[in-house]
């Protein structure tokens, strides 16, 4: 019991610390592999709660459900909406499922893909575009932003790729 | 003018920083001229004494205007009403001070001043105002201040390249007798004695100088609105004029200069009156022009101080205009944060380039998100009703880890989730195990709550021996094995997934307990 007290203690705290460092100028610490894997669980659970696996579900539909489970999981790991990519993330998985989900707004709101666009001097403005493209929410990022958020969902989903590959690998059959 | 001048001096308690002038021989004599004189000669000094409250409250209201410290004030002061005269007069100084005899010319001529209708004295004072005035570089006392920012400001040698404008500038003077011979012989003698005083001088050269523009001919004609709609005015009028200060100063120069020379043949009061008013529209251009060009001169120094917003420093050979200070700072932050993503992006350190470096993180990306993908499909493919079991197996792990507030009802539901799901499995282990698992989240929630347990003393003994993050997984795993539904490494993969990443952390656990 007391144990137990002390484990929960030692999570809150080890949070509240990842909390705390989270407001450094270029800041990409990525919580541990542990949350990631708590989240994805959960979502996994969520979803076998929902569609029973017997269920007359295709692979691939279950798959693709898995997928957006592992994502935004992951989003939610890494911070929530503390993030352009994680928030970008949920409010497109929010959109899928119909749900209306508000962050709180943001002050700047400024469209810097037509900028970028301007931009025509820039030595890799196809290059930009395309990691725009690939990183969820990157279309309204500064080209700063935009790295900055590379990086840490880069982190993440290394990090969940890790967790993942764990969960497969103690699934697979012999 | 000097009535004035010499009520201020007499009348009024003559306020304290006039007093000590030790006012320059020139005028001590000028005032000691006046002294006998002025009752006798001067027709207008009844109504003088009469204005003389309503100018004492207009003073007060004025040097509260002038003495306000900003400069572009301070610069209309002397615009307005020395700014014109005081810096022109400073300036025909330079001019005429060759082409006039001595000092003592000045007593007759201050007699005369009296007479101020005849043209003769009229030409008389523009003499005057000269001889009375400081030599051109004037002293640095603050009275002066505004004086020297007028000269500063106005392009002298625009001025000076003008052979007219000696002699206009004489007749404009001259025709400011009334006003500005008051003004200027009153304060400059100040100028001379280099008092420091600053804002106290400025109001004592401030006050003649209204007094000298209310004289007692155009007094009717200017009520004291009218001046400070002036002075407040003249801000306004600084852009517009700009263009035509910066285009042509001669020309309207020439224009007051004709105007002039066709006033100045004629010497009828009544012509006077005209005349001072059309003179003070033209000061007011003056004013004006000079105002903007003072103005201009501004403009073109704040340039500089928005720079220093800017704490980027160019190097040698740099562009130093903003957008590109601007462009390079965010330059240097693309470049910083491509140097975090190099240390994040393996293999991303050989390849040199920006444009390559974006290819490899991108690929990377890309790869990152294929695996996702990928992973979740073999995740799918997996038995089903292993995913599921061992979900819930390991969520309620989660439950126990996750700190947040909401455990015990976390605790119910997962047991009623491991529960519901056990409806659709057939197999007779699979049930059992479900409920196990159930057996042991109900037994988690004790231990979490109330602490007495018929299991609890062994869970935590068990718990405090295997010492893993996963305390009910690792009781799991045990009973599990009794099914030998897994292999072992399964189970040991499972776990150590869980725990793989935080064993600093169990390391400090151990510590603590």
């Amino acid at each position: 019991m007391s144990f137990i007290k002390v484990l929960i203690l030692k999570f809150s705290s080890l949070r509240t610390q990842t909390m705390a460092s989270s407001d450094k100028t270029i800041n990409t610490d990525v919580p541990e592999k542990d949350v990631f894997a708590i989240h994805f669980l959960q979502s996994l659970s969520n979803l076998t709660t929902q569609n029973p696996f017997n269920s007359p579900d295709t692979t691939n539909y279950r798959a693709r459900k898995i997928k957006k489970a592992a994502y935004v999981s992951m989003a939610k790991a890494a911070g929530g909406s503390s993030r352009l990519w994680s928030r970008a993330l949920l409010g497109r998985a929010a959109k899928e499922n119909n749900k209306i989900v508000r962050f709180a707004r943001r002050k700047r709101k400024v469209t810097w893909k037509i900028s970028s666009k301007r931009r025509s001097d820039q030595r890799a403005p196809e290059a930009t575009d395309r990691l725009r493209n690939l990183v969820p929410g990157g279309g309204t990022m500064e080209t700063s932003k935009l790295m900055e958020e590379t990086a840490h969902y880069i982190k993440c989903l290394s990090m969940q790729v890790k967790v993942m590959q764990c969960l497969v690998d103690g699934l697979s059959p012999k | 003018m000097e009535n004035e001048l010499f009520m201020n001096t007499e009348f009024p308690p003559p306020p304290p920083e006039f007093e000590p002038p030790s006012s320059s021989s020139a005028m001590m004599l000028n005032w000691a001229l006046m002294d006998p004189t002025n009752p006798q000669q001067d027709p207008s000094f009844l109504w003088e004494k009469s204005t003389e409250q309503q100018q004492s409250i207009f003073d007060s209201a004025l040097s509260s205007l002038v003495s306000s410290p900003t400069p572009s004030n301070s610069n209309f002061s002397g615009g307005c009403g020395g700014g014109v005269g005081g810096g022109g007069d400073g300036f025909i100084i330079r001019e005429l001070i060759g082409k006039l005899g001595n000092i003592g010319n000045n007593h007759n001529i201050s007699g005369e001043i009296y007479g101020t209708t005849t043209p003769m004295s009229r030409s008389a004072s523009c003499y005057a105002t000269p001889m009375s005035s400081p030599p051109p570089p004037p002293p640095p006392s603050a009275s002066s201040n505004s004086q020297i920012m007028m000269n500063r400001t106005t392009p002298l040698t625009e001025f000076s390249a003008d052979p007219g404008f000696a002699e206009r500038a004489a007749r404009f003077s001259c025709f400011g007798s009334r006003s500005f011979n008051g003004r200027t012989n009153s304060h400059l003698p100040i100028n001379n004695n280099v008092v420091n005083n600053s804002g106290k001088l400025t109001r004592v050269s401030s006050t003649p100088a209204l007094n000298g523009l209310v004289s007692p001919e155009l007094a009717p004609m200017i009520p004291g609105g009218e001046f400070s709609r002036k002075r407040k005015s003249l801000p306004k009028g600084k852009p517009k004029e700009n263009p035509i200060s910066t285009a042509s100063p001669s020309p309207s120069f020439s224009k007051t200069a004709e105007k002039k020379e066709d006033w100045s043949g004629k010497g009828s009061k009544s012509l006077e009156e005209k005349v001072g008013k059309r003179r003070r529209d033209e000061e007011e251009d003056n004013v004006d022009e000079e105002g903007g060009e003072g103005n201009k001169n501004n403009n073109t120094k704040p340039p500089e101080p928005p720079k220093d917003y800017i704490h980027v420093r160019a190097r040698r050979g740099q562009a130093t205009d903003s957008h590109s200070l601007a462009e390079r700072v965010r330059r240097e932050k693309i470049g910083e944060r491509m140097k975090l993503l190099q240390d994040l992006v393996p293999g991303c350190n050989k390849v040199t380039g920006k444009a390559l470096m974006l290819d490899e993180i991108i690929n990377y990306v890309q790869s990152l998100q294929r695996q996702v993908e990928f992973l979740s499909m073999k995740l799918s493919s997996v038995n089903d009703t292993r995913l599921e079991f061992n979900v819930d197996a390991l969520v309620s792990k989660d439950v126990v880890m996750i700190p947040s507030s909401n455990n015990n009802n976390r605790l119910h539901e997962e047991g009623l989730q491991s529960k519901s799901s056990s409806h659709h499995h057939h197999h007779h282990h699979q049930q059992q195990q479900l409920n196990n698992i159930y057996n042991n989240n109900s037994q988690l929630h004790p231990n979490n709550m109330m602490l007495q347990s018929p299991m609890n003393s062994l869970e935590t003994s068990s718990l405090a021996r295997s010492f893993t993050h996963l305390p009910t997984l690792t009781q799991f795993t045990d009973s599990i094995s009794q099914y030998q539904m897994f292999s072992e490494e399964d189970l040991q993969s499972i776990v150590g997934m869980g725990v793989a990443q935080p064993n600093n952390e169990s390391q400090h656990m151990k510590l603590e307990i």
